[in-house]
């Protein structure tokens, strides 16, 4: 009888716990964000014109906005696309739908705040600039820009012909707005500290940006900022901390319609709005796997028509088995990203130029490209700067010549006096260099450590967790280290790389040659000026071999062979408003 | 002092020096928040970097936060994510959730499972079948949790397309979340079941051998009544500690899972919060683990005391 009782007991506190969960699973969550809008605005629709309903609220805003535009008749098909929160009709069956798998988890509904989701939102909220498929800056949301001869004042001219998904015209008014409110967030403070003045011109469509001090690459850093709807955002009072499921106001083709966390994708739905080249599919549908192999699978599978991950390729070894599928092409672009090792200079042997050139002909740079990228890769330059660069200046192709790099040792003046098989430096003590890698990179360690200690250069491999592997990275408190950049890592500070190198970012290289040239290419917009730096740059890079290029890289991304018209820019991949306008069914 | 004193005295003191830890172990770890925060290939200037440790409060002394920790547990506030740019206590709700759904079924159809197929197998252990089923719970233990939930993707839902490779659902409805938590569910419940089948298993070859057993066989009792009325009470004692146990890991222990599966639970989370260093969301998820724990195996004594006389016997 005590048992039964017990077991009952047991029951009804697992039932009491599953309850619970699905109360805190069924409840919405959102509910708050959204009164806090509703709240913080005027208090219901204000009706701008006849089509053009404006809430107060972001969401309410898309409602009132993409209904006006039925009622409107602009579009027969508006009523159907846009009603906030159709995140089901997606699979109702009468809609085009694009699948795209990645890898790139979204881990909060903010649209600001989270890393990933502000990139997939860049097709919806256009940033000012973009870069073009041949590495050049062009504008997105701008039309074109001028410069003041100081650099100091920026002028963009915005498109005329971009409208938000409710209805509302892209207006300078809104780029102002979007740039003050980056000024807020951390990685936009430098933005807070030297824009001095802003003003908008109705009459030309521009807004100017005056800054406290000299900028050559505002156009550059533009291109990652997307540009927020003022009359929508302007109710939120701190932007960077908003979190809403959507729907969104957009001005790109595609508007944000939903997030959804737990089924793991993102909704993008035509902008109703938009004036320019219609787009094929009627929805955007970004599922995230949590694991790159089950976002493989799910390609095999036929669950999604293509991949798209971040600057990165997809899995080279998972090419092959998609290939046999025969539903998928690929498009393959050199990357604008590398593989490299850095060398700190702050100590001998490491700051000998001599070792340098020695360590570069030791390593076997075809072996590492077929073990690492399977082929993917190419042997570098030792002029460091990938050829979808622009400004890239061909320089002398790394070689693998370990009995050349022996020979330079020797001439150098380190001998293996104690017949260990280890070097020693010039004060006798054994050459043994620290390098430093986070995970993924354990076998390039260890191949690179293969092929120093068969010139006679011992390395002992560090393998640290991501933190202290950042902090170490960007305090130099390295002596080798195996990293690779980003395409955008590629384009910061004065580009082709410098972000990374200059000690007066997260660099080591305090050579005066080296950041001299860094600030000739900071301190022009000259075309021709920037080449002849960039070139210099790169016979520096070759000539010095401050940091040792180990490869070059493909991108890779498959699709499904229903579809064509992918465009492809070294920084967003195929996930550019020129892929989704132009892609069609074969 | 009455015992029942004594045990909550005991709790308390637990609950102080968890909540102590929950604020000291995630400093400890190396790392800066506020550059985890910026991000990599983002510059901002050290002053800046000063600016935000100075908003987030935390180049404050460690007593000062300390102080406004504690002052926050007791108005319930656990803070807001550097991160997730939520409240804390909103983010652990929508994740919680989903866990209780997704580890506490696995758990519960785990115990069933590993406790029926544990009692029989003890029982007659030397049957092929039972020889089997010990062999096959023995290859799941073993095998890595990524390992087999890879399998399972790979086999049910990439070969056989019976299931989805991804989310908690399409549509939030009931039936999309069963659909969708099958494998995960199945994964999970099969790793809970193999633990408690091995502890069962070896608990009833235990008691079967006692005197009790032997006295019921006397007379004349049926091998089943003697199995489930009697041997399985005594030697489900060490499953109910298994279970309290298994609380931490229904917040924390379905990291695999999760990955594999594409669900946004309580395992990513705090694995993000750790890589993050997110000192408001680790400290409050840290929190609710320990706290489940706690309350887990205060229902594990009460359950021990209900099961076993000798517990409530005094001493």
């Amino acid at each position: 009888m005590e048992w039964t009782k017990n077991r009952l007991l047991g029951i009804a506190a697992l039932s009491l716990l599953f309850i619970s969960g699905l109360f805190l699973v069924l409840s919405p969550s959102d509910e708050e964000g959204r009164v806090d809008f509703e709240a913080s605005g005027s208090g219901g629709e204000t009706a701008v014109g006849a089509d053009a309903g404006i809430n107060a609220g972001i969401n309410a805003g898309i409602n009132a906005g993409t209904d006006a535009g039925t009622d409107a008749g602009t579009d027969a098909g508006i009523n159907a696309g846009t009603d906030a929160g159709s995140a089901e009709t997606v699979s109702a069956g009468s809609e085009k739908v694009l699948k795209i798998a990645t890898p790139n988890v979204i881990k909060s509904e903010s649209l600001i705040g989270d890393y990933f989701l502000g990139i997939f939102a860049h097709l919806s909220n256009y940033p000012l600039m973009q870069l073009s498929e041949t590495g050049k800056l062009e504008g997105r949301l701008a039309d074109r820009y001028e410069v003041s001869e100081d650099h100091t004042e920026w002028t963009f001219y915005i498109k005329d012909d971009l409208y938000w998904s409710d209805g509302v015209k892209v207006s300078p008014e809104d780029v102002r707005f979007s740039v003050l409110c980056y000024a807020k967030i951390p990685t936009g403070r430098w933005i807070n500290d030297t824009l001095e003045s802003s003003a908008v011109s109705e009459a030309d469509n521009s807004v100017t940006l005056k800054f406290n001090k000299p900028y050559t690459r505002i156009n550059l850093e533009f291109a990652t900022y997307m540009i927020l709807p003022e009359h929508v955002w302007e109710k939120i009072e701190n932007p960077a901390e908003y979190t809403s499921k959507g729907p969104y106001v957009g001005c790109g083709p595609y508007y944000l319609e939903n997030i959804d966390l737990a089924a793991a994708h993102l909704i993008f739905r035509k902008n109703p709005y938009w004036q320019g080249k219609t787009p094929n599919f009627d929805v955007l549908e970004i599922d995230w796997y949590g694991s790159e192999d089950a976002a493989c699978l799910a390609l095999e599978k036929g669950d999604a028509d293509t991949y798209h991950k971040y600057a990165a390729s997809y899995p080279y070894a998972s090419i092959e088995r998609l290939e046999k599928t025969g539903t998928f092409n690929f498009v393959e672009k050199d990357s604008i990203g590398l593989c490299y090792l850095g060398i700190t200079l702050n100590e001998a042997p490491r700051s000998d130029p001599l070792f340098r050139e020695a360590l570069a002909f030791a390593i076997n740079y075809e072996e590492i490209i077929r073990l690492d990228t399977l082929g993917y890769g190419a042997v570098p330059n030792r002029g460091l700067v990938p050829p979808g660069m622009e400004y890239y200046k061909p320089t002398e192709k790394c070689s693998y010549a370990p009995e050349k790099a022996r020979k330079i040792l020797k001439d150098a003046g380190y001998a293996d006096k104690n017949n260990n098989g280890i070097l020693e430096d010039k004060s006798g003590k054994d050459i043994c260099l620290q390098l430093m890698i986070r995970q993924d990179y354990e076998r390039d360690a260890e191949l690179l450590q293969e092929y120093f200690r068969a010139v006679g250069i011992d390395v002992k491999i560090e393998n640290v967790d991501r933190n202290n592997y950042n902090d170490r990275k960007d305090s130099s408190g390295y002596e080798l280290v195996f990293s690779r950049a980003t395409p955008w890592g590629m384009l910061m500070h004065a580009g082709l790389g410098t972000g990374y190198f200059d000690y007066r970012r997260y660099g080591y290289i305090d050579d005066p040659e080296f950041t001299g040239l860094c600030d000739r290419l900071l301190n022009t917009t000259d075309p021709d000026s920037l080449k002849t730096a960039s070139y210099a740059l790169q016979d520096y890079y070759a000539e010095e071999l401050p940091v040792i290029p180990i490869y070059w890289k493909k991108i890779v991304v498959p699709y499904n062979k229903k579809f064509e018209g992918w465009h492809y820019n070294n920084m967003d991949g195929i996930y550019n408003p020129e892929t989704f306008l132009d892609l069609h069914e074969v | 002092m009455h015992s029942a004193v004594k045990k909550t005295l005991r709790y308390l003191s637990s609950f102080a020096l968890i909540v102590t830890l929950n604020f000291a172990l995630p400093r400890f770890m190396p790392g800066d928040p506020v550059k985890n925060l910026i991000g990599e290939d983002v510059y901002v200037s050290e002053a800046v970097m000063e600016e935000i440790r100075t908003e987030l409060g935390l180049n404050r002394p460690l007593i000062e936060q300390f102080s406004a920790y504690l002052q926050g547990l007791l108005r319930f506030d656990l803070g807001y994510s550097y991160h997730l740019h939520s409240p804390v206590s909103e983010v652990l709700q929508a994740r919680i959730g989903w866990t209780l759904l997704l580890v506490g079924v696995s758990v519960v159809l785990g115990a069933i499972l590993g406790i029926l197929l544990g009692a029989y197998a003890g029982w007659k252990p030397e049957t092929k079948l039972n020889r089997g089923i010990y062999c096959g719970f023995i290859a799941i233990s073993c095998t890595p949790p990524y390992f087999l939930a890879l399998l399972f993707l790979g086999i049910f839902a990439f070969k056989l397309g019976l299931f989805p490779f991804k989310g908690f659902y399409d549509t939030p409805t009931i039936g999309s979340v069963a659909y969708h938590l099958f494998l995960p569910v199945s994964v999970l419940a099969l790793f809970s079941a193999s633990r408690n089948f091995l502890v069962m298993r070896g608990s009833v070859i235990q008691e079967k051998e006692q005197l009790y057993a032997l006295y019921a066989r006397a007379k004349g009792l049926y091998d089943t009544s003697i199995l489930f009325r009697h041997v399985v009470k005594n030697a489900s004692l060490p499953i109910i500690t298994l279970l309290a146990l298994d609380f931490g890991f229904l917040f924390s222990g379905a990291l695999f899972i999760e990955i594999v599966f594409s669900l946004n639970g309580m395992g990513t989370l705090i694995y993000d919060a750790i890589i993050g260093k997110d000192y408001p969301l680790l400290q409050g998820a840290f929190l609710v683990i320990a706290l489940s724990v706690l309350l887990a195996n205060i229902f594990a004594d009460l359950l021990y005391a209900a099961v076993d006389p000798r517990v409530r016997r005094p001493a």
